[in-house]
């Protein structure tokens, strides 16, 4: 690896902050540090702040305050030189439908200056990486969504860039499509690629990245690497099925707050089929619970110990759910979780508009 | 970490050897040519619309503008109601088109392009000026296309193949000012209906109310003052002095350069400042739309 440069960081933000024009404060004072070759992930709800900061780091928005650099580039005084050396994937797929697939990446080619000698061999690279060599010469208007999204991941990806920003690249995709993607970033980055990821969706980010920030409402609220984020919820949780309707689960609630069955503050949290309980001890107090609820007269269907997820850790950190929501539900009607997710958050931002 | 980083070091940056801005230009001009020939109901409908007013004008108003003209003391002599209406084809064949010009802009920005184009690193100059001349080249080989189909019509070029080729050049003259204009609604609406719309609103009644159709003195007193200060009546006398090779210029009566130029000299140079006009208009609206709206 390359450490010429002096910072040796991929990415570098002190106290950015992007305030709209109407006055809405969309990023307030984040800093970040991301290391050359790193997958690294920005987590949020929409609205969170997730693609103002993207955008500015990728130079489409200029920062109000604070210094952003971009592979050793400050983005202000030399934004030619941060887009030479970063792709951007946006969020909204964006290809030339009247070209086909090897137009596109002839005209991306083009755009960043890949040199004539190396486009045939790059673009028929690029083809075979995102599996569309077969339908090279189609134009893009007859493509799915899911072969739309990778042809646009490889325009990003032409001029081979250090630093790749992906902004929720698998967004309204099924899952088969998302795990494909998902496999080219990490190919990339096992290439040496640092990319820098936003996503809403938990699972995504565990999979994938080496670190993540936690942003809401403009400000990073945790980072760390996933395990990390975990291990701050402290404990273990206990999902525990109950038979009955929601009497039976709040009463269920009621048990574990009053009965003093945990030790120390267990959270407890009412889920669609039971109860989430976390606790340092859940494991071995997992059993008196079971007979409490027996005890009570609550039927019990089933139970589970696991280690908390990111959505353990969101609630943690924020008091809000982000719903574990993958992308192939996501797709069935991208706009009505915009609602409830984005309610805690809407004072960080319009930039998701 | 292998191949990959080896080029990554700040200074170098990824190779970018072989672009420069013409190289930028030249992408972006053929990017918007490859669009065009892949809609072919847009580039037919854009010529159809106005070869119909042609058929339709000189078949319905022929006799009767034949009328008018014979009346007109500025075009007095024999001039044929296809020769007239030609030069006003011309110009409306860029209007037309330049108010195209807006549309694809909207189209990119709505479909997200646009925002990947602002990420490379070609010039945003280089970016608007491959579109643009684009839609220049369209223009020029719709208004020959109509000039030649005029001609088979019964239509005098009278300045002869010289003076088609001035003609064509007013229409691309007259474009740009129109093209601006489509391009900075298209940047402040982002909305595609409302940038067709305006296009249409302001295209139509302007021909009528122009020298286009019937000579403006033949028109009621209000048409001709609104016909002075429309632009289309300056665009359809340069390209119509040129056409029958003489003085055509009702609204202002110039008698300073002699013959044709009289009009042109006039016309040419509203056309010149309306084009400069529109034209840092756009310039600051693109500058403004390319930098966001953040403080």
């Amino acid at each position: 690896m390359t450490e010429s440069d002096a910072t040796g960081r991929a990415i570098e933000t002190d106290d950015l902050r992007v305030t709209y024009s109407d006055g809405t404060e969309a990023v307030r004072g984040v800093s970040l540090s991301v290391p050359r070759g790193e997958f690294f992930g920005f987590l949020g709800p929409n609205g969170a702040g997730k693609t103002t900061t993207i955008k500015t780091l990728a130079t489409l928005l200029r920062p109000t305050s604070g210094s952003v650099r971009v592979n050793g580039f400050d983005v202000e005084s030399e934004p030619g030189k941060v887009r030479e050396s970063i792709g951007y994937m946006a969020q909204e797929t964006s290809v030339i439908t009247e070209m086909t697939a090897r137009e596109n990446l002839r005209f991306a080619c083009d755009a960043y200056g890949v040199p004539r000698g190396e486009r045939s061999d790059r673009i028929a690279e690029l083809l075979d990486l995102v599996d569309l060599a077969d339908v090279a010469d189609k134009r893009a208007e007859g493509f799915s969504g899911g072969m739309q999204k990778r042809l646009d991941a490889a325009m990003a990806l032409v001029h081979r860039p250090p630093l790749v920003f992906l902004d929720e690249p698998t967004t309204g995709l099924d899952p088969k499509a998302r795990n494909r993607l998902w496999e080219y970033f990490e190919a990339i980055n096992d290439d040496g690629t640092t990319i820098f990821l936003t996503t809403q969706y938990l699972e995504e980010a565990d999979y994938l990245c080496d670190r993540l920030s936690v942003i809401l409402g403009g400000e990073i609220v945790a980072e760390g690497s996933p395990a990390d984020l975990k291990r701050e919820v402290g404990g273990e949780v206990l999902d525990v099925a109950l038979e009955d309707g929601s009497s039976a689960r709040e009463r269920a609630a009621d048990i574990v707050r009053e009965d003093g069955l945990f030790p120390g503050d267990p959270t407890v949290e009412i889920t669609d089929g039971g109860i989430s309980v976390t606790s340092r001890d859940a494991r071995q107090h997992g059993p008196d619970l079971l007979v409490a609820l027996r005890d009570a007269g609550i039927t019990v269907t089933g139970f589970n110990v696991r280690s908390p997820t990111l959505d353990d850790v969101f609630l943690a950190i924020t008091g809000e759910h982000i719903d574990e929501e993958l992308p192939d539900e996501a797709v069935a009607d991208g706009t009505t979780t915009e609602g409830d997710r984005g309610t805690p958050a809407t004072d960080g931002g319009n930039d998701e508009q | 970490m292998g191949e990959t980083m080896s080029s990554e070091t700040a200074d170098s940056g990824v190779a970018r050897a072989s672009n420069t801005f013409l190289n930028d230009v030249w992408t972006n001009f053929m990017r918007w040519n490859i669009n065009a020939i892949r809609n072919p109901f847009v580039v037919v409908s854009s010529l159809l619309q106005p070869i119909i007013f042609l058929f339709l004008f000189t078949q319905v108003f022929g006799n009767v503008a034949t009328g008018a003209l014979s009346a007109n003391q500025t075009l007095a002599g024999s001039l044929s109601y296809e020769t007239y209406l030609v030069p006003a084809i011309a110009v409306q064949i860029a209007l037309i088109v330049a108010s195209s010009s807006g549309i694809g802009l909207v189209d990119d920005i709505e479909s997200g392009v646009f925002q990947k184009t602002l990420v490379t690193p070609m010039s945003r100059t280089a970016v608007f000026l491959g579109k643009t001349l684009s839609e220049l080249i369209r223009i020029v080989i719709q208004v020959v296309i109509v000039l030649g189909l005029g001609v088979l019509l019964g239509a005098e070029i009278k300045s002869g193949v010289g003076g088609a080729l001035a003609i064509v050049g007013v229409a691309v003259l007259f474009s740009l000012w129109f093209l601006a204009f489509s391009n900075i609604v298209a940047l402040l609406t982002r909305d595609q209906e409302s940038t067709i719309i305006a296009a249409n609103m302001i295209q139509l009644p302007l021909l009528f109310v122009s020298s286009a159709f019937l000579p403006v003195n033949s028109m009621p007193e209000w048409i001709q003052v609104v016909a002075t200060y429309n632009p289309i009546t300056y665009g359809v006398d340069a390209a119509r002095a040129i056409m029958v090779d003489a003085d055509v210029m009702e609204v202002w009566n110039v008698t300073a350069f002699g013959g044709i130029w009289n009009t042109l000299v006039p016309a040419l140079g509203v056309l010149v400042v309306l084009d400069l006009v529109f034209g840092v208009l756009a310039v600051y609206t693109i500058t403004r739309a390319t930098s966001a709206d953040v403080q």
